[in-house]
């Protein structure tokens, strides 16, 4: 006789495997991101108010409590750019000719370099 | 030296006499050139007749030997006891499927799958055989060859979650299947696997995790083919939107 | 079978994804650490500098269109981890709440730059 037995699928799945937990982390940076895209809107906000306003924010921002949660957002929005640019050439595989090139190298060429490139020159242009 | 022994914990289901799954322990001989399969055949051949599962070709070929060991989808035929000696191997039925018995999974919603993405040589027409055989450069093959690889052995759906919490999610083999026919040259069936490709239940349900790949024994790489098939989907949906009298 | 938007939802959250791997970091060193803990300039020039920079409109064009994929991009990526971690919430509903906060984030980002 057929009585098929269907596990269930526990809940916490997500813990289960180192796969599935750097998966989870990867895509939990998403709120860190979003947390710190609220505080870059307040913080163009207080921009736009006046230097007194944005000096109010700046020494705010010196808080020990918003470095840390800064260190954390940047850590998240650092595996989250790093988990991108990895995963990049698999779903857009560059084809020269009937040569795919090798996953390092768009990698690099459309993520990492391009990264480093913007962000000194973001760096420059905010600072001089 | 002494016989060496590995304990082999095994999953045993049996419909009509086990109302829950039970694991039952078996002293194996240890060998160093062993496999998890052959410790399952001594153990039906020598101790436990009853034990049901699947296998064929003991050279990780035919994809039937599939089976969780440790928690992680493998092929039995493939997994060495010296990887996990002297530690005790659990051996169960690949995740994400109803057990049929002890180690045999039901794959019928797999092969339904696999159907439904017309895994065949789609042409506009009917071709004339006297226009002799299709014509094929290397390049062209290597297009799709790795997607052809595919021995529909199902570990990429055991290791897949998201083929866990959603029962119709087409997943990785049957997508990676679809990918190879749209990227053969001879086949002129895209529009025909598209609504299917950009629906919730296929390409799009997949949050690439990436599990799929890792365990894939024959480097099929399902997760890069849906990632490209997440892409097609948004062409597809653009041009619908943006050309709507373009019949796609 | 209607045909699904999925791939619609799926490309802002790719955009986005460029956008925030290529942006959130160098923002997050600027706004939260180079700036704030800048020594070197006076408050004065530094505000006056920074004013300056963002007053080009190609500036804030590039800012509202970076911030408002970002927004899509943790949008599409929290719905997905609310349903895959089994949270039991309507399909339509959680789409609404998380695409609709993103709406309202890229609103509020087209108001601050206008105010600078």
């Amino acid at each position: 006789m057929r009585k098929p037995y269907v596990r269930p699928m526990p809940g916490t799945w997500y813990l289960h495997t180192w796969a599935y937990r750097l998966f989870m982390i990867r895509e939990v940076t998403s709120v860190f991101i979003a947390a710190y895209l609220v505080f870059l809107l307040v913080w163009l906000y207080r921009l736009g108010q006046g230097p007194e306003q944005f000096e109010a924010m700046l020494r705010a921002t010196r808080s020990p409590l918003s470095v840390v949660l800064h260190v954390l957002a940047l850590a998240a929005a650092l595996y989250h750019s790093c988990t991108w640019f990895n995963l990049t050439p698999k779903v857009m595989p560059v084809r020269v000719g009937e040569e795919r090139l090798p996953d390092l190298l768009v990698a690099v060429a459309m993520g990492y370099f391009p990264w480093i490139v913007l962000s000194g020159l973001l760096v420059w242009g905010a600072l001089r | 030296m002494p016989d060496q022994q590995v304990t082999l914990s095994v999953f045993r289901y049996r419909p009509g006499q086990d109302a829950e799954p039970v694991f039952q322990e078996y002293q194996v001989p240890y060998h160093d050139d062993w496999v998890v399969l052959d410790a399952l055949n001594w153990i039906k051949e020598s101790v436990d007749g009853t034990l049901a599962y699947r296998w064929s070709c003991r050279m990780g070929v035919c994809g039937s030997c599939g089976m969780m060991v440790n928690g992680v989808p493998r092929l039995t035929c493939a997994a060495f006891l010296r990887e996990y000696y002297p530690a005790p191997i659990r051996v169960e039925p690949l995740a994400n499927f109803p057990v049929e018995r002890d180690l045999i999974i039901d794959l019928d919603g797999f092969l339904e799958k696999l159907k439904s993405v017309k895994p065949w040589v789609i042409r506009d027409g009917v071709d004339s055989a006297t226009n002799g055989e299709y014509l094929q450069t290397p390049g062209q093959l290597a297009r799709f060859k790795q997607y052809s690889m595919c021995i529909n052995c199902m570990l990429c759906y055991a290791a897949c979650p998201v083929v866990g919490l959603e029962t119709n999610f087409i997943g990785p083999a049957a997508l990676a299947l679809a990918l190879r026919y749209n990227l053969d040259s001879r086949d002129q069936g895209n529009a025909q696997r598209q609504q299917l490709l950009g629906s919730d239940e296929g390409a799009m349900a997949c949050t690439f995790v990436g599990e799929c790949t890792t365990v894939c024994p024959k480097n099929v790489d399902p997760a890069g083919a849906v990632q490209q098939e997440k892409v097609l989907a948004v062409n597809d949906w653009y041009y619908n939107v943006l050309v709507p009298w373009g019949k796609r | 079978m209607s045909r699904s938007n999925e791939a619609f939802w799926w490309s802002l959250f790719s955009a986005g994804g460029v956008m925030s791997a290529l942006f959130i970091p160098v923002f997050i060193v600027l706004s939260s650490f180079l700036i704030p803990f800048a020594g070197s300039q006076s408050d004065e020039t530094r505000y006056d500098h920074l004013v300056h920079a963002v007053s080009f409109w190609p500036v804030r064009l590039v800012l509202l269109v970076v911030l408002a994929l970002c927004f899509f991009h943790c949008a599409h990526r929290i719905r997905h981890v609310v349903t895959t971690v089994g949270l039991r919430i309507s399909d339509g509903l959680l789409a609404v709440v998380c695409y609709g906060a993103a709406l309202a984030g890229a609103i509020a980002t087209v108001f601050v730059l206008a105010r600078l």
